[in-house]
């Protein structure tokens, strides 16, 4: 029992599962005082992405987008370093493989990897920048990650409107995707498959990114935690003083910190162009970056954690999409819900403090008879 | 008659399990001075933030004056007259003196903050008390002594009878401790009551009225000052004999191993911190480095282990310059050091010990196997240094911030020595840890030399370098002003004035003596 309750996972589990349960809650009184259908519209949020199928892989397609930026910035934060650029791998990561799938005729194995493979990259390349503009020039990594990002959403919109989008569209965006160049669903197109196949291509666009995702989730935890580059990694993060005494090489240290992370905001591109829209569009990126942010923290930095605050993240997304288009409650009342059930969650005090008493007490009647044992018939209670 | 203070049977135990007290009963009379001494981690900082309500007892009852009391918080104690002065100040550096002694009470005209009753009130406990501050300064411009003074000054003011001081002279010089002394005397005069944390012997045998000694969270014994020796608490703090004299072997000098030549730094505020400092180091020495701390001290150490990059001249290590390279660069040259600041620079407070104890050497096996790090090894690594070493923990996964000042400086000593080095920099080896610890280093610094490693050792303490060097270079204003070949035969006052620049040795004296 003990062993349970001091388990790091249970204790960190139970703490955000309180702190959404209050958040919740909270949110219900609101809903209650500005909706004419409070409980209609609490439902809507609450079951709205599994109540359709198509809701479902709205759900798991958004989520899959989380979980690679939230790995993105969980590299960068767990090395202490505030990198904010994931927003700019994003969008050049998307634009590199929409191209690719758009216009480099290979077939469709060789020209789905390419393109995979070529958002990474361009995320390596645009990650690197700031992480050697900070080593070798000490430029702080929040303004220049965001000048970045606004450079790159600035590249993209050029390629996109001028070069991209066709001569006689009406609105900024390409052709759809070729075949070739789409990411197909995660059901692979087997005559026993056929049923599951057909259901969740039409109505979802579940793609096979699910497997690169599994992927990434465990090669950002083995960088972080499992490799001497991931030892080097926490160290800059917890003293980076005492990583350059130690003989660390903080400078190159620091750089490749940033350009990993940067491979997954490509990655995160690559999702949004080729698995989910299949298309470029103005815009693609509606700011998921920055959403990466929320993953990461929640998860503690944490690469094992953030499958689940995405998919956790995610439903609370999906949830909203589903109670805007289906009740009374505005969109900014919805912010209102999700920024309490956020802000709970990240309020890394209350439920230490909660903890801290809860331990005390148990340790007062615990260890009162190890203690007496030790030194017996001297201490009365 | 009932004691002021009466602690029974405190038991403290922390969340990670470690036990900080274990029934400790303590005891304190009206107006005296009562010393606690013991090693790091014995539990002495706890047992006074309990009583100053810091922290609050696992078991146990207090009691001031008779009167049963439970302290929630430093504002329950201090409305019973417990006042604590905390190693680290607690201070607004932007504020005036006066301002700082006020702070969370100051005096008002109804509506505004009266600045002269403050400078008013500062004036007259410094005077009643004989504790001098300038109440006008700006508190980031005065020194350390008065910032103490400035501590001791807001706990009175805030009307505390008994004072709590956690080690206060580890942060004075000699003169500054001489002064701090005469003012608790003042204060015992004044009806005041003491209670003194140290490490130093011969303080407690200059002002302590009684002694308490504490041992692995319990009390060892309380005795009257007067009938104490330094060995016999030395002996009851560590449980065994102790020998703070040192017995080392005759020097086996090897072959020269680093030679510096010429050496300056200046700093980035445009300071010449080191002006041409050579010399040379030998296999199987300690070359003590003496001299008042910020004399160029720090900046040596840290431009010979490349955390800095000298102006002009230079370093080498069997040959191969050193200088100018990156601490890697340095350690991969077979150099270990021991810093100076080992918060700053020698661990990482919020990782793992294991981590910590690893951080030159993860790259190599055991510790990389293949693509990975072995945990396994890593882990095991740490145990054996746990044990080998003694560091005080439950085990080697919890963070070094847990750990106590004393065997912080253990897990920095347990990588430093256990690299096999060719040379190690020990700075400031044994500042602010326990006797047993400063023995069992010491000791250690003597085993590796008889091996045959070359250690260049500064240290404020004169002592500790006239007892451990086989040579002495005195250092004063970035400068070597003197070089003493045989340690055991010059004396502290001769020391003294080298390391004050009163006098220096010509070039070619000190030529003909390196």
């Amino acid at each position: 029992m003990k062993k349970f309750f001091t388990s790091h996972t249970v204790r960190e589990g139970l703490r955000i599962g309180i702190a959404v349960g209050v958040a919740l809650l909270l949110g219900f009184i609101i809903t209650l005082f500005v909706s004419e259908d409070p409980l209609g519209a609490y439902k809507a949020f609450l079951l709205g992405p599994l109540s359709k199928f198509n809701r479902f892989g709205d759900w798991i397609e958004e989520s899959i987008t989380l979980i690679l930026v939230g790995l993105s910035v969980a590299i960068a934060f767990k090395a202490n370093l505030f990198s904010l650029g994931t927003e700019g791998q994003l969008l050049l990561g998307a634009l590199v493989s929409g191209t690719i799938a758009l216009f480099v005729p290979l077939p469709a194995v060789l020209r789905i990897p390419l393109a995979i493979l070529a958002a990474m990259v361009v995320g390596f390349i645009w990650g690197w920048i700031p992480g050697y503009l900070k080593a070798h020039l000490q430029a702080n990594e929040i303004v220049s990650t965001l000048m970045l990002n606004a450079i790159a959403l600035k590249i993209y919109d050029y390629f996109l409107i001028f070069h991209i989008k066709p001569p006689d569209a009406g609105y900024n965006a390409s052709d759809f995707f070729p075949n070739e160049g789409t990411l197909h669903s995660f059901i692979p197109n087997l005559p026993f498959l056929d049923g599951i196949h057909e259901l969740f291509s039409d109505k979802t666009n579940i793609s096979i990114m699910v497997y690169i995702l599994v992927v990434a989730v465990i090669a950002a935890y083995y960088i972080i935690f499992r490799t001497p580059f991931g030892y080097k990694l926490r160290m800059v993060g917890v003293n980076i003083k005492f990583a350059r005494y130690g003989g660390i090489d903080t400078k190159k240290t620091m750089i490749l910190i940033f350009a990993i992370s940067g491979i997954f905001g490509g990655l995160a591109g690559a999702h949004l162009a080729m698995g989910i829209h299949t298309k470029l569009i103005a815009n693609i990126s509606v700011n998921m970056g920055f959403e990466g942010i929320v993953v990461a923290i929640l998860a503690r930095n944490n690469p094992l954690f953030v499958p689940l605050t995405g998919l956790a993240y995610g439903y609370l997304r999906a949830g909203a999409n589903v109670m805007e288009r289906s009740s009374d409650m505005s969109r900014e009342m919805i912010f209102v819900i999700q920024a309490l059930i956020i802000l709970f969650v990240t309020a890394e005090r209350i439920l230490p403090m909660i903890q801290k008493r809860v331990s005390e007490r148990r340790e007062n009647g615990k260890e009162e008879k190890k203690v007496t044992e030790k030194k017996r018939g001297s201490s009365e209670i | 008659m009932t004691p002021l203070v009466d602690m029974r049977g405190i038991v403290k135990v922390y969340p990670n399990g470690v036990v900080a007290n274990n029934g400790v009963d303590f005891q304190i009379e009206p107006g005296e001075i009562h010393a606690i001494v013991g090693e790091n981690g014995a539990g002495k900082t706890t047992l006074m933030k309990i009583l100053y309500g810091l922290e609050q007892p696992t078991e146990g009852e207090i009691f001031i004056k008779g009167e049963k009391v439970l302290f929630k918080s430093p504002i329950d104690a201090i409305d019973h007259g417990v006042g604590m002065v905390h190693q680290n100040f607690m201070q607004v550096a932007s504020f005036k003196v006066a301002e700082n002694i006020v702070l969370g009470h100051e005096p008002t005209n109804n509506i505004f903050l009266n600045d002269k009753k403050s400078v008013d009130i500062t004036k007259e406990l410094s005077k009643k008390y004989g504790l001098f501050v300038e109440p006008n300064a700006i508190t980031e411009t005065v020194n350390v002594g008065m910032r103490q003074r400035i501590e001791i000054l807001k706990i009175l003011y805030l009307g505390a009878e008994i004072l709590i001081l956690d080690e206060p002279t580890a942060v004075l010089t000699p003169q500054e401790t001489k002064d701090l002394f005469k003012a608790i005397r003042v204060l015992v005069d004044q009806g005041k009551t003491i209670i003194f944390i140290t490490h130093k012997l011969r303080e407690v045998k200059e002002i302590s009225d009684r002694v308490t000694v504490m041992r692995n969270g319990k009390v060892e014994g309380t005795i009257k000052t007067s009938d104490a020796t330094k060995e016999g608490l030395a002996r009851m703090m560590v449980g065994r004999e102790v020998f703070l004299d040192i017995h080392k072997k005759k020097m086996k000098r090897g072959g020269e191993v680093m030679k510096i030549t010429n050496l300056s730094y200046v700093s980035d505020t445009g300071y010449a911190m080191l002006r041409n400092v050579s010399f040379n180091l030998y296999e199987g020495e300690i070359l003590g480095i003496a001299g008042v701390e910020g004399n160029g001290q720090t900046e040596l150490v840290e431009v010979l282990t490349g955390l800095r990059a000298p102006a002009s001249g230079s370093a080498s290590v069997e040959g191969k310059a050193v200088t100018g390279k990156s601490p890697q660069e340095v350690r991969l040259a077979n150099v270990a050091h021991i810093p100076e600041d080992r918060l700053a620079n020698g661990l990482g407070l919020d990782a793992s010990i294991d981590d910590n104890l690893i951080v030159d050497r993860f790259f190599k096996p055991p510790f990389k196997k293949g693509m990975l790090i072995d945990s396994d090894a890593v882990e095991n690594n740490g145990r054996k240094m746990i044990e080998e070493f003694g560091i005080l923990t439950p085990n080697g996964q919890l963070p070094v911030s847990s750990l106590s000042g004393g065997n912080m400086q253990k897990v920095v000593v347990a990588r430093e020595f256990s690299s096999s080095p060719r040379i190690l920099i020990a700075a400031q080896p044994t500042r602010g840890i326990d006797v047993g610890a400063t023995e069992f280093i010491r000791e250690q610094l003597v085993i590796k030399r008889t091996e045959g490693t070359a250690i260049l050792l500064v240290s404020a303490d004169l002592a500790e370098v006239m007892s451990l060097s086989d040579r002495i270079i005195t250092m004063f204003e970035g400068e070597i002003t003197g070089v003493f070949p045989e340690a055991e035969k010059v004396s502290e006052e001769e020391l003294g004035f080298y390391m004050l620049g009163v006098k220096r040795q010509s070039k070619e004296e000190m030529e003909a003596l390196l």
